[in-house]
């Protein structure tokens, strides 16, 4: 049987019963809708986080008391929870004389309430140096930082999040005005809002809140002339002398980079572009065998005219060939349909998110999603259409032709 | 053309099997028109199944154009029905949903003819059954007779050397009926070989020599008075 008569068969096929070719279509045009939209959303959300991680400042290095055990997806006991004493302005005053180190700013962490006439709000309060606003690249809104003469002269000043000014203060200029702090509660976790911290001279929350003399993280940004892991392993050798730690693996505590938090995080969105495209498959799957259940009717209703197609020279290769290719031919066009749908929704997803979501919002519409959705709509057609299509050639003439 | 030897055509397995044909032997020449006649469970489809490929013997041997046909292969049994035998059904069996033209032009789908050719074989088709003005509607909206002569184009149109003919009348007024025997009669005298089943006497008559068949065998068969029988070969 000639190309072109196969096609033309088939299409007629198709054609013929337009509302379940239309239905079997739908199927595959939902699966490979969420295949792209679901890669896509993968994709932007993935640009987004890293975008975050790295707005937190450059060159960063993260030391966190207590050693770090297992892969690095654990965390180092500090973060669970337990309190660990070993980083104090002994490692600062070390550090200072560190070349490789550009600046290096002691962070404490607190919870308090904060108070100014009727209005109150739980913070986190975070204790630093001044230099702690150059290493994290922070802008002042209004009014100016604290110094390092603030730091050592216990003034009672704070810097405030955004969100904590409006929250305290309404449309009223927050400058120059004193709140008030209500008793205290523990260590905070990490990770929290920006927008609604406190942040004050490192003096003040150790000796006069928290009565702590110990560190809860140290940040530091490396000198720029130097590679970051050359820093890194200078750090470390530092922290090894001044904690007078000859075995490695008795390290008390944990050294992070930026590219760390990175790649951690690249290994977990891959794991959620993984999960979604596990999703997506199963709609398709569906669609699939949606795909199978149609074309074994087709089959079925069809049987005389199989038999009369053998009677007449068909062989069973030109009648597999026919019912092949009409369930190919409705998944490639459930598939063009699909795309053309998923990118639709992605650029529709783009214009509302991007104007939405406070962050932004990437428009990605991955080339590989749609190599993927249009390898697996014809996988799809061609795995769920050969038992039909071999159930067709199966059929005895006689037999068929005798079928009301 | 068509040697049949002690064939045997048994349903199902062993001693539960029904033998719809026990030990048939018949040769047809080439030019023939042979009826076969006898009432129904008497064999007759079976052993046009037989004949014209559809079905394969369970027993005995069948020989085309002196092939043994046992070893033929599916493919080769299909190109046999589509080049070689024309095959007319009771039912007419037409796709109702296309027009006379593609009911006709199936079987080329699957011949070797090159495409150019097809509106020519089937214009000649349909114009040797009279229904060219109506080749452009659809099946479905023909009359009963109508639909047996597109039937019967459709066998036409690959130029076959046999038709096979299982009841073309079964399910025609005598008028119509009539129409479509004259067609066949008509196709014999061109040199097609025709083989009829039927159990219609008056229909049977059409035919050159008279096959009888009775509980899976041949109960007679013999020429007819009238007709020549010059000319015919193996």
């Amino acid at each position: 049987m000639r190309i072109r008569d196969v096609i033309q068969t088939s299409w007629r096929g198709i054609t013929q019963a337009r509302a379940r070719s239309l239905l079997t279509m739908l199927g595959i045009v939902i699966g490979i809708t969420s295949v792209i939209l679901l890669l896509s959303i993968g994709t932007s959300a993935t640009k987004l986080l890293l975008n975050q991680v790295q707005g937190i400042g450059s060159n960063l290095i993260f030391i966190v008391p207590g050693a770090t055990k297992g892969s690095r997806f654990s965390s180092p006991p500090s973060v669970q929870g337990v309190v660990v004493k070993t980083l104090t302005a002994q490692d600062t005053d070390a550090l200072s004389r560190e070349g490789s180190v550009l600046r290096t700013a002691p962070e404490v962490r607190g919870q308090a309430k904060v108070v100014f006439e009727n209005n109150d709000t739980t913070v986190t309060f975070e204790g630093t140096t001044a230099d702690f606003f150059l290493v994290r690249d922070l802008e002042i809104a209004r009014g100016a930082a604290f110094k390092e003469s603030d730091v050592l002269s216990f003034n009672r000043v704070a810097v405030i999040g955004g969100t904590i000014a409006k929250t305290l203060f309404g449309e009223r200029d927050p400058v120059g005005k004193t709140i008030h702090q209500l008793g205290k509660e523990g260590i905070g976790p990490f990770g929290v809002d920006q927008d609604n911290l406190v942040i004050i001279p490192i003096t003040v929350a150790q000796k006069q809140l928290l009565g702590i003399d110990y560190y809860n993280v140290l940040l530091i940004q490396a000198h720029p002339d130097y590679n970051i892991s050359y820093v890194v392993s200078r750090v470390t050798s530092v922290f090894r002398q001044t904690h007078r730690i000859t075995d490695p693996s008795k390290d008390d505590f944990t050294v992070r980079t930026q590219e760390d938090a990175l790649s951690l995080l690249g290994d977990i969105t891959s794991i959620m572009t993984v999960f979604l495209t596990a999703v997506a498959s199963i709609s398709l799957l569906v669609g699939g065998i949606g795909i199978m259940n149609i074309m074994l009717v087709a089959v079925a209703e069809r049987t005389r005219e199989i038999g009369l197609r053998k009677a007449l020279g068909a062989n069973s290769r030109d009648i597999t060939e026919q019912f092949l290719l009409e369930a190919v031919m409705l998944t490639s066009m459930g598939g063009v349909v699909g795309i053309l749908l998923g990118s639709s929704l992605v650029v529709l997803l783009y214009f509302i998110l991007s104007r939405v979501l406070p962050t932004g919002w990437f428009f990605a519409l991955p080339p590989t999603a749609i190599f993927l959705a249009v390898a697996v709509a014809a996988l799809t057609g061609i795995l769920f259409g050969i038992y039909p299509a071999r159930q067709a050639a199966k059929k005895d003439p006689i037999e068929a032709l005798r079928y009301e | 053309m068509i040697e049949l030897q002690t064939v045997e055509r048994v349903y199902g397995d062993g001693a539960l099997g029904m033998r719809a044909l026990q030990g048939v032997s018949l040769t047809v020449l080439s030019g023939e028109f042979v009826s076969i006649m006898g009432p129904s469970g008497s064999g007759k489809s079976t052993l046009l199944h037989l004949v014209s490929f559809l079905d394969t013997p369970t027993r005995g041997t069948y020989r085309f154009r002196g092939r043994d046909t046992a070893t033929f292969s599916d493919a080769e049994r299909a190109a046999i029905r589509n080049k070689e035998i024309g095959f007319v059904f009771q039912a007419f069996n037409l796709l109702g949903r296309m027009s006379v033209y593609e009911n006709v032009e199936l079987p080329l789908l699957y011949s070797s003819l090159h495409p150019e050719e097809r509106r020519a074989a089937i214009e000649a088709a349909v114009l040797s059954v009279g229904l060219t003005e109506k080749l452009h509607l659809k099946a479905n909206t023909l009359s009963g007779g109508e639909k047996q002569r597109v039937a019967i184009a459709r066998a036409l149109v690959c130029k076959p050397s046999i038709i096979c003919a299982d009841e073309p009348t079964g399910n025609l007024d005598s008028v119509s009926g009539a129409q479509v025997m004259e067609i066949l009669r008509r196709l014999n005298e061109e040199g097609h070989t025709i083989i009829l089943v039927t159990h219609e006497t008056y229909t049977a008559r059409y035919g050159r020599r008279l096959v009888t068949m009775k509980d899976g065998r041949i109960a007679s068969d013999e020429r007819v008075a009238g007709h020549a029988s010059a000319g015919l070969s193996k």
